[in-house]
């Protein structure tokens, strides 16, 4: 395939829907992530909550037939395991960057295990007649020519996702329990003397990191494929954690972050058809994230110079003003 | 007893058997549930490694491959980096020290001694990335490290089976090295070691690199706790605005301190490539990547405990390998038992039962002391 092509298959409406649609398992995880994160607990373990929700709907909806009851055990096994994470740091001190380690190490070997006590295999659940979620047509924007083709048609889970983010923005900002988060991340001694409960704020901004990373596992294995693999989450659960850093730990900002990885995983795929080896098309969202990460990062540097000059600047003038000397 | 319960080592050192003895029971209670002969299963995990020849030496050189990657996990974090791209930095330094043996026009000796130094250079050359914008521009080195991993491995599967794979076989690997270039066994060629050397070269395939891991515990002793950079290393791990106001370069230790340990890092590699597979195979690190973070963990980042450490998650390894090989249980159970030791290890406020105890005994002894005092 020539390179223009590419570059028409890039302007695409199948380009934009692919990127919505890559960008789901990364949405949701990170969602959960900003919250969190702006509880001041940092959630390392998304990656291995990622597999547990894809692993529980999976065998649920491959032993139940039921869909909806899948998602349900998937979401609550998320809270469950994010719940030993919680427990442990909150209750025992355990660091969170070494407590999310063994709660990831935890979910690969034991979704893994359990699925080679199930069903003997160790690669896959390609033998088990699991479901996936339907996709949604969206009543009239279906009909419309362009728009139609890429916002319709897409699994349950895409459209959840769009709506977590609006969802995240309200609960965050709009309501006593977000500014509870905020403020337990942003100082919690502060918060212990207005009297918010810091623990049971940070319990629950955990509990919905897991829920969210589980559903963004189960978009993984029941809408994106129609199964588990082993360590399916492949890196998103860390790019969703990424995202939260790099969009200041906002809702919209988090959702422009990912919908950047979206972005260089789908034109990845599309430099796959090329004759670029797809091992290096893969490289481009790892690397987007390390780039990206060292741009925010001086990006902060250079505002908070620059606070500081501005700051020294009216101290010298109101000294002027004021006659004073610097002693 | 009471003496020794009072050194904090000690204490520390009863709370890791501890937290071991709890995640082995943990497993145990897991294979109860899975296993048609449980009793069986956990012995062939407890006590397999020791069964045959061949699987001691499965241990050891598991083993050794841990000290390499519990020693770079542990200088990165005793400077308090959470640096855990040790995989990727491993995996390349396979990759170019395989290079190096296979296709250097030198004589074997030399192309061995190349290929030390070229892994281990790639390990720290493959640690630049993350070490810079880390020190420098101060973005996380946990989720940049996670990255370049994932591109090494990505580069490595690149590389591997676009320039190095054997035509006309299923699996994606290299040639096998040449017999010159293998390294030679760990017991030395002397005449009354003669059989013992036989038995064990044909059975097992232990090298020097035992030696070699040896050496590089005591080098990384001797860096961390003999040198000036060493001491500045910790003083940033320990405190890194007092070291910043003691005149510590912090910026250059943390550089120095994610770079340094990929020479480590990359010495597992050679191993891996040299000492166990005899080429390059894809997967060549599976299950690798995080074993450095365990172990180091459980040496409480000191080199002298690292040998220890592996040894004994070596032996774990060893040990649910020969489960999965003759039982019904899986071999991902060593993972779950890991990472609840893991777990129990880094929380602080759980098992200090022992601590407590013996604070509250001494201050109910003072308290005699002062009402006997008073008496009189």
């Amino acid at each position: 395939m020539s390179l223009e092509l590419v570059i028409r298959s890039i302007f695409s409406t199948f380009f934009l829907a692919s990127v919505i649609r890559i960008c789901t398992p990364i949405i949701l995880p990170a969602m959960g992530g900003l919250f969190a994160t702006a509880a001041g607990t940092f959630n390392m373990a998304l990656e291995g909550i990622m597999l547990w929700g894809a692993f529980t709907g999976v065998f649920v909806s491959a032993y139940t037939g039921n869909v909806w009851l899948a998602v349900l055990c998937g979401i609550l096994v998320g809270i469950l395991v994010s719940m030993i994470l919680a427990v442990f740091h909150l209750e025992y001190g355990v660091n969170l960057v070494l407590g999310g380690l063994a709660i990831n190490l935890f979910s690969s070997g034991g979704t893994v295990f359990l699925m080679y006590t199930l069903i003997g295999e160790k690669g896959n659940t390609s033998i088990l007649p699991s479901l996936s979620v339907p996709n949604v047509a969206i009543p009239i924007i279906k009909d419309i020519p362009i728009l139609g083709e890429i916002l319709s048609g897409h699994p349950v889970f895409t459209y959840l996702a769009f709506f977590m983010v609006f969802v995240a923005y309200i609960v965050m900002f709009r309501t006593r329990f977000g500014t509870h988060v905020r403020a337990v991340g942003e100082n919690p001694e502060a918060a212990t003397t207005l009297g918010i409960n810091v623990k049971k704020v940070r319990y629950f901004a955990i509990g919905i990191s897991g829920a969210l990373s589980a559903l963004g596992g189960m978009s993984l294995s029941m809408a994106y494929l129609q199964m588990f693999q082993r360590d399916m989450s492949a890196g998103r659960g860390w790019i969703a954690l990424a995202a939260v850093n790099l969009g200041a730990r906002h809702p919209i900002g988090t959702l422009a972050a990912a919908m950047i990885f979206g972005l260089a995983d789908a034109v990845a795929n599309q430099l796959g058809s090329l004759n670029i080896p797809s091992q290096l098309v893969q490289i481009i969202p790892y690397a987007t994230t390390i780039i990206a990460l060292a741009v925010y990062a001086v990006q902060q540097k250079t505002a908070a110079i620059a606070r500081m000059k501005k700051f020294q600047e009216a101290h010298f003038e109101d000294i002027k003003a004021h006659g004073e000397t610097a002693d | 007893m009471k003496a020794l319960l009072k050194t904090k080592g000690f204490r520390e050192f009863l709370r890791v058997l501890l937290a071991l003895a709890i995640g082995l029971s943990l497993g145990f209670i897991i294979t109860c549930f899975v296993s048609k002969d449980p009793l069986a299963s956990y012995k062939a995990f407890l006590f397999g490694p020791l069964s045959q020849l061949n699987r001691i030496g499965d241990w050891l050189e598991e083993s050794t491959t841990l000290v390499f990657l519990g020693l770079a996990v542990a200088i990165v974090f005793s400077a308090k980096q959470f640096y855990i791209g040790v995989e990727g930095q491993m995996i390349l330094a396979a990759l170019v020290s395989g290079v190096v043996v296979l296709y250097a026009p030198f004589p074997p000796a030399i192309r061995i001694v190349l290929a030390f130094a070229a892994g281990s250079l790639m390990g720290f050359i493959w640690g630049v990335v993350p070490a810079y914008v880390k020190a420098y521009l101060n973005a996380s080195e946990l989720v940049s490290s996670l990255m370049m991993n994932t591109i090494a491995l990505k580069l490595f599967e690149y590389l591997l089976s676009t320039y190095l794979q054997l035509p006309k076989v299923s699996g994606i690997m290299s040639e096998l090295f040449p017999k010159e270039v293998r390294l030679v066994s760990f017991i030395p060629n002397l005449p009354f070691l003669a059989e013992t050397r036989a038995l064990w070269e044909k059975q097992t395939s232990v090298t020097v690199m035992v030696y070699v891991a040896i050496a590089a515990v005591l080098v990384a002793y001797l860096l961390l706790y003999k040198t000036p950079f060493g001491y500045e290393l910790r003083m940033v791990g320990s405190n890194n605005k007092f070291a910043r106001y003691g005149g510590v370069n912090v910026k250059r230790i943390i550089m120095l301190a994610i770079t340094t340990s990929g020479l480590f890092a990359g010495l597992a590699g050679v191993h891996v490539a040299l000492g166990i597979h005899h080429r390059i195979v894809l997967n060549m690190s599976a299950g690798l990547g995080f074993e450095g973070v365990n172990i180091a963990i459980l040496a409480f980042n000191n080199p002298l405990i690292v040998p220890f450490a592996s040894l004994l998650y070596g032996y774990l390894r060893a040990g649910a390998d020969v489960m999965e090989r003759t039982t019904d249980v899986s071999r991902e159970l060593v993972t779950i038992v890991q990472a609840a030791v893991l777990l129990l290890i880094t929380a602080e406020r759980l098992l200090p039962v022992i601590q407590q105890r013996v604070t509250t005994q001494d201050d109910e002894e003072h308290l005699q002391e002062k009402g006997e005092a008073n008496v009189a």
